[in-house]
């Protein structure tokens, strides 16, 4: 008799292990994503230890969520991998739309294509997608993806591409008037013919912008609006555009994983996100927009008024779609065209 | 007439190919240390000099977390692997040549042509397995693939050394009454000691900056250094990251440096 009382001794004891806190949750997020002071705020409030553990792009975490064992409640996925994260049955249909701070989500923000209703994810981060150019070299109009198709004499050579394709490809479609995940060979032609034929003007293909961009190398390029944001205050001649033939809202989303441990923990730390002090927490932190209604009042005063951050009143809401995973066959299409761009 | 021996010195052009291999090898590596004391936050405009990063560095929690558990992933994953690659190596060495004996060497040195993607999505498949049917999420993972790997690496210098090491040394310890026992401790060890040492850093090293693997093995919380940083690099990069790479880089050449000398000093 005496070993059993040991055993479960030693389990009770086990059970409350290292940790003072009541509870624990681990999220998986993405590197330098998540805000310290906005997860010590948390911790405070519910006496739940937060654990952190970084991946460094979205086929890493997948990867890992998938082979099972990860030990982790919540991950970040980008949008446009959700709908595989759902699919697969790795997600938890945690019903965020029924908590309580839901009603803070900006309405534009609720029927995703990823989740429509948001049955499974809350928001984390969002940006767009646009171009980005110094104005002291060149002051025409900004808000047209001819910067980066039909570049303007002054731009000619100092004009960047970031070489995303998705992205890119969907610049090039949105441009001759195509949808997202088109599989119209007519239009596809012309944007492989548009593709090839201005890449003589472009000076490189990158991602780091900041840095060249600030400093004048470049003079523009296609870019994300946080780095926008970024090379502005290093350099206040540059200016972000939203090209009026479309462009595309990428978000990163929260939700909690079907194994995970500590469920009700997850859930309390969801609502939580959505809470406006701690969205704008983790916005100041990041340096990119929620999606948060009341946000604004927490937000550092250089991000409050941010044009990269918003999108513009008078934008035709049409005209900018979500990011999302397009087929297989119709990612080979868009492949073959990229290859043969990068030759 | 003295022969003229080939020179491969002479040959137009190797100087300056042999810069511009240098060039390539070290000026992103000393870019980089120069922009850790930058006192801006960029990392390409100099704005003037400053420790601030090294101090914000060494402040930063996550950092000193990573920092420790890659050092104790390092000694501890050094210690086993050299100890099973010491073992190897005078099982491989202190033998007469038989059949298969070449086959054993190649099994040993595996690790070092198995590509370290391949490596790291099979430790990930059989690992999570693991991890569901036992509950334990603990260190040990990483400690055992840091050991496996770094095998190879440890076994190489001991067996170098062994094989410059005479057999009949051991037989004279036995001619003089020396039990099996009292020959290895008293002659076969000492002289082993310095290619034991040798294997051992160069073991510690290989850990150090593992990346592809760990990131596949790690567990909630257990971040290391190299993938702590790899999970930065995403995001905005600030001389920090410069600056905890400095720290690093001095590490690493710290340790090489010991390694290069104990070897010449045995020699």
């Amino acid at each position: 008799m005496n070993w059993k009382l040991t055993a479960s001794a030693i389990a009770l004891c086990a059970s409350f292990g290292s940790a003072n806190a009541a509870g624990e949750l681990n999220i998986y997020n993405w590197g330098n994503y998540t805000d310290p002071e906005m997860i010590k705020k948390f911790e405070a409030k519910f006496d739940i230890k937060v654990t952190i553990t970084d991946y460094d792009s979205n086929d890493t975490a997948l990867a890992k969520v998938r082979a099972g064992g990860h030990g982790f409640d919540m991950a970040i996925p980008s949008g446009n991998y959700l709908p595989i994260w759902i699919n697969e049955g790795l997600a938890l249909e945690a019903r965020p739309d029924q908590m309580e701070n839901f009603k803070n989500l900006k309405e534009e923000f609720i029927n995703v294509p990823f989740d429509p209703g948001r049955k499974y994810s809350a928001p984390w981060m969002w940006g767009t997608f646009g171009t980005v150019v110094n104005t002291k070299y060149y002051k025409g109009d900004i808000d047209t993806w001819d910067i980066v198709f039909k570049t303007p004499d002054e731009l000619k050579g100092k004009v960047n591409v970031v070489p995303e394709m998705n992205d890119m490809m969907y610049t090039a479609i949105a441009y001759h008037g195509g949808e997202m995940c088109t599989k119209d060979k007519e239009l596809l032609k012309k944007v492989r013919d548009t593709l090839v034929a201005s890449k003589p003007n472009w000076m490189s293909m990158e991602y780091g912008t900041i840095e060249p961009m600030s400093k004048g190398d470049m003079h523009a390029t296609s870019d994300w609006n946080g780095s926008a944001f970024r090379q502005r205050l290093a350099n206040p001649d540059i200016k972000y555009g939203f090209p009026r033939e479309g462009t595309f809202v990428w978000q990163d989303t929260l939700v909690i994983l079907k194994d995970a441990k500590n469920v009700e923990n997850a859930k309390l730390f969801m609502n939580y996100a959505m809470e406006p002090e701690a969205a704008a927490a983790t916005s100041a932190f990041t340096r990119y927009a929620n999606a948060i209604k009341g946000s604004e009042a927490f937000m550092p005063a250089d991000m409050k008024d941010a044009p990269e951050l918003a999108v513009p009143k008078d934008y035709p809401m049409e005209k900018l779609g979500f990011s999302v995973a397009c087929p297989p066959d119709v990612t080979e299409i868009y492949t073959a065209i990229w290859t043969e761009l990068l030759k | 007439m003295a022969t003229r021996t080939f020179s491969i010195k002479s040959m137009p052009g190797f100087t300056s190919i042999a810069m511009l291999c240098f060039a390539l090898l070290y000026l992103p590596i000393f870019t980089l240390v120069v922009f850790a004391f930058n006192a801006g936050s960029s990392v390409a405009i100099w704005e003037g000099f400053s420790m601030r990063w090294f101090y914000k560095a060494f402040a930063n929690e996550a950092i000193q977390e990573a920092a420790l558990r890659t050092l104790i992933v390092a000694s501890v994953a050094a210690l086993l692997s050299t100890i099973f690659a010491t073992m190897a190596a005078i099982a491989t060495t202190r033998t007469a040549p038989y059949r298969g004996l070449t086959f054993k060497y190649a099994f040993i040195n595996q690790p070092l042509m198995v590509p370290e993607i391949v490596t790291a999505v099979a430790l990930l498949i059989v690992f999570s397995r693991i991890k569901i049917w036992s509950g334990y999420q603990g260190i040990g993972y990483i400690l055992a693939a840091h050991t496996a790997f770094c095998i190879p690496f440890a076994y190489l210098p001991i067996r170098a050394r062994l094989e410059s090491m005479d057999l009949t040394l051991e037989r004279a310890a036995a001619d003089l009454y020396a039990t099996p026992w009292q020959a290895f401790r008293r002659v076969t060890l000492p002289l082993l000691w310095p290619g034991i040492l040798a294997g051992a850093m160069l073991a510690f090293v290989i850990s150090l900056d593992d990346v592809v693997i760990t990131e596949f093995v790690k567990s909630g919380g257990q971040e290391t250094l190299p993938t702590y940083m790899l999970g930065q690099l995403r995001r905005t990069v600030t001389p920090e990251v410069n600056a905890t790479s400095t720290v690093f880089l001095a590490l690493s050449i710290l340790i090489v440096t010991i390694f290069f000398f104990i070897s010449r000093k045995r020699n």
